[in-house]
């Protein structure tokens, strides 16, 4: 009881600190009058046909800074969302040795009819938000997770029988994220690659042409501008991303029995 | 509307994202319940989300262009480019917000799957029972 008490004060006190520190202007100007000098530069360069060295040829500049401008960051963060969902996959790795052999009815017609609709339109919005996520707002991430919602509500409303029946199995979702994933390492050394074999300097993670190295990922398609690389990590997140919670999703949802089969012969505990 | 009552109300916002940040610290540390706990670490990193979105904000006043920050024009003279960078707020909080956002959702899946874990093997989620149990086992060890 006293720990809280001491913890609940030192809480209090350290507010009214950054209350006071942010009050008196510790943060600048609140809120800022105007962006910062690297945020217009990258407003201004992200689709900048007279700068065509230095752009992304994106007129999205967040998905620009996400896979071009800071392209390395956001690969690490992807192996930080890898290795979270293989440990939640390793803790319950029975699961997908386990056959469930299930007679789920699912809930109502009703339920079932309505949720057939909302889960068409929840992954034409998913489609759309990743494939143009270098046109307009959105990308592979925001995509993915809109996306792992509709297994999500298929599996509580059809139960897991709908998902057997049509053979959408644990190693073929495992397959679908571990080759998106690979695919996505490879778009990001694929230049590289190529420059090897053709002679010509090129960086990892080069998008589009620059000063020194002349390889480049095709600007537009048609007349629709591409984005170059950031279309296919755009693609290949997405698909990383439904699948990995997807995978999730069904241990998750699984029978009481078959996430207990996982502690058999660990009664003396930890 | 009046620039004072924006920046009050700007800076209302602030310090209540201070409180939030020490409520959901208070329940990660003090409840011993692990949902709770978990509860009140997705709170606490929505809040830093939040936070993070708000420093890439820019003040409205008047004279600025309404209009959304997206460049509609695919062959932009350098016209367009200025107008666009003068109406859009800062990007990079946004990339940091949006993929820590799903990096957070695959962590609370994880730390779900270890608690769903820890629920099977202790038959409780409850920090302080789990570590008398570990407690008495490892003194009935030792006799």
């Amino acid at each position: 009881m006293l720990r809280d008490l001491v913890f609940a004060s030192l809480l209090v006190i350290i507010i009214l600190a950054l209350t006071y520190l942010t009050y008196s202007g510790g943060l600048g100007d609140l809120p800022p009058r105007d962006v910062r000098v690297i945020a217009s530069n990258y407003l201004n360069l992200t689709y900048n046909q007279g700068i065509t060295w230095l752009w992304a040829a994106s007129p999205e500049a967040v998905t620009a800074i996400v896979w071009d401008y800071r392209g390395l960051d956001t690969l690490f963060e992807t192996v930080v969302f890898y290795g979270a969902i293989l440990a939640a996959l390793t803790l319950f790795r029975s699961v997908s040795k386990v056959p469930e052999f299930v007679s789920s009815a699912g809930l109502s017609l009703v339920v079932k009819r309505v949720t057939a609709i909302v889960t068409l339109a929840i992954l034409a919005v998913a489609a759309s938000t990743a494939l143009h996520g270098h046109l307009t707002p959105g990308g592979g991430f925001q995509g993915g997770a809109i996306a792992s919602v509709a297994p999500l509500l298929l599996l509580v409303v059809f139960g897991k029988q709908f998902f057997i029946e049509r053979r959408i199995s644990y190693s073929k979702l495992l397959t679908i994220r571990n080759a998106s994933l690979a695919l996505l390492g490879f778009t990001s050394v694929a230049l590289l690659i190529l420059g090897f074999l053709t002679g010509f300097q090129a960086y990892i993670f080069q998008n589009q042409a620059k000063t020194v190295s002349t390889l480049s990922y095709p600007p537009y398609l048609l007349d629709v501008p591409l984005g170059g690389s950031l279309f296919f990590f755009n693609l290949f997140e997405f698909l990383a991303v439904a699948s990995g919670f997807t995978l999730v999703f069904t241990i998750l949802l699984s029978r009481d029995e078959t996430l207990r089969k996982e502690l058999e012969g660990e009664e003396l505990g930890y | 509307m009046d620039i004072e009552l924006i920046k009050f109300m700007f800076m209302l916002t602030t310090i209540s994202l201070y409180f939030n940040v020490a409520i959901s610290l208070y329940g990660v540390v003090s409840k011993t319940n692990l949902v709770k706990k978990l509860i009140a670490l997705t709170i606490f990193q929505d809040t830093v989300n939040m936070f993070t979105i708000l420093i890439g904000y820019k003040l409205w006043r008047p004279g600025l262009l309404l209009q959304p920050p997206v460049l509609t024009d695919l062959s932009p003279t350098s016209e367009t480019l200025r107008e666009f960078v003068e109406r859009s707020v800062d990007p990079l909080p946004q990339a940091f917000v949006l993929t820590a956002v799903v990096i957070g959702l695959a962590v609370t899946l994880f730390l779900t799957t270890i608690i769903l874990h820890v629920s099977y093997h202790f038959k409780t989620v409850n920090v302080d029972e789990i570590g008398r149990s570990k407690r008495v086992y490892i003194h009935e060890e030792a006799v």
